[in-house]
């Protein structure tokens, strides 16, 4: 057990691994929350029922379907914030985000430039790619 | 409802097998729950992905704290398959979409895939402890310092590591966050061999660090939250059930025998990817109608 102190493990890798936690931690919570109460049947933006009625058709024939409309970006969820189903949606993109500010925590602590270079660039990529999707 | 607690148990059940057999849960759950399950495959995948990602997101803190999730090879292969897992998913999502019979396609394909991990798996040897000599380190390797070290119980002592190929790893690891993010796999059963086999990580490495790289799959979610293709009827049965099922199958793994349950798995995995291919020749016309309900 001694020697298994005597390690060495990145600062970066540590101060990555911690911030992943607690953001994964936070996500799935506000994920699960207020999707149970979706089950239990409280404020839900597309009922159960109505759900397992079109969910055979693909995503775009399903919205088309069940509300009349296409969905292309975020809007559905950040709109309809009062509807617990969509509520969970943010635990979902809490998650999504995670390894993004993991890695914008680790560049605060990378060994050399070219890891805090690497850092950036795949922090930066992972937000526009984010941020392309909503167009 | 009834069919989101089919899916629970469904998950579970691919949670407790995970572990034992060595598999990631997104690679049995898209091809099985194409077969087992009425939703389309845009909401199989998407849940499949956020499954992936949700269980790797867990394990990572606690693999990196230990030396065996590798920040440093994350932090080179991160930007590049960030953006190949996006265009994946675009990809992905436009075949079913804008193409007739797109859902067949993307069946085809899936099924191919899963064909192509059956194939990986069955050749695959794996090497427990590689030896990466110095003269074998590439300049990348070398340069970015891409080595580690962990406390090894078996051996009881400090195990240290380095790695080759770089430049050829990255390559694959383009293509394989593209079939990520098409597909919505994770993409462990692909990882681990290239860490492993090509670029020389220990085995328990090879393993750990795929863990952290499935975590630069997690923008592809976004593809699918922007088409709403994530449902929580569908993603949280299937998240609840992996996460509390893997928990159980560590246990079980300590217990049952690993070479039973990797053939078991083989079996599946087979099957899977023949029915995929098989109902989507069918939905094209290709061959008769020979699956029943698809």
């Amino acid at each position: 057990m001694a020697e298994e102190r005597k390690i060495q493990v990145d600062e970066m890798g540590l101060i990555f691994g911690k911030t992943m936690i607690i953001f994964t931690v936070i996500g799935v919570v506000m994920m699960v929350i207020p999707a149970i109460f979706y089950f239990l049947g409280v404020r839900p933006y597309i009922p159960l029922a109505e759900v397992s009625k079109y969910w055979t058709g693909s995503a775009a024939e399903f919205w088309q379907q069940v509300k009349g409309f296409q969905v292309h970006g975020y809007g559905w969820i950040f709109h309809n914030l009062g509807y617990m189903d969509t509520l969970s949606m943010l635990g979902v993109l809490l998650l999504m985000i995670t390894p993004l500010i993991s890695m914008v925590a680790a560049i605060f602590r990378a060994p050399s430039l070219i890891y805090r270079i690497l850092l950036f660039l795949g922090a930066a990529e992972f937000l526009l790619s984010v941020f392309l999707k909503t167009k | 409802m009834e069919w989101s607690i089919i899916l629970f148990v469904f998950t579970l059940l691919i949670g407790i097998i995970s572990p034992v057999s060595g598999v990631g849960g997104g690679v049995l759950f898209v091809p099985l729950s194409t077969i087992i399950f009425p939703f389309h495959v845009d909401f199989i995948r998407g849940a499949g992905l956020v499954m992936a990602v949700t269980s790797a997101l867990s394990s990572v803190p606690y693999l990196t704290r230990i030396g065996l999730a590798n920040i440093r090879i994350f932090a080179l292969l991160a930007p590049v398959m960030v953006i190949t897992s996006v265009v994946g998913g675009i990809i992905g999502l436009k075949v079913t979409s804008a193409f007739p019979g797109g859902k067949y396609y993307i069946e085809i394909m899936l099924g191919a895939i899963i064909l192509l991990v059956f194939a990986v798996m069955m050749l695959s040897k794996r090497l427990e402890f590689p030896q990466v000599r110095d003269e074998e380190v590439d300049g990348w390797s070398r340069a970015l310092g891409l080595r580690g070290e962990w406390f090894e119980p078996s051996l009881g002592r400090i195990v240290r590591f380095q790695v080759k190929n770089t430049p050829l790893a990255l390559v694959v690891f383009a293509l394989i966050g593209f079939v990520a993010g098409m597909f919505g796999l994770g993409a462990g059963w692909a990882n681990v061999p290239v860490l492993n086999m090509l670029m020389g990580a220990p085995i328990k490495v090879a393993t750990a660090t795929s863990m952290l790289i499935i975590t630069a799959n997690a923008p592809a979610i976004g593809i699918y939250l922007t088409k709403g293709a994530i449902l929580p009827s569908v993603v949280i049965p299937a998240v609840l059930g992996i996460t509390i099922g893997a928990r159980i199958g560590a246990k079980v793994a300590e217990i049952i025998k690993p070479v039973f349950v990797r053939w078991l798995v083989l079996a599946i995995l087979f099957l899977a990817g023949f029915m995929n291919v098989l109902k989507g020749l069918q939905g094209l016309g290709i061959i008769p109608h020979i699956i029943p309900g698809a």
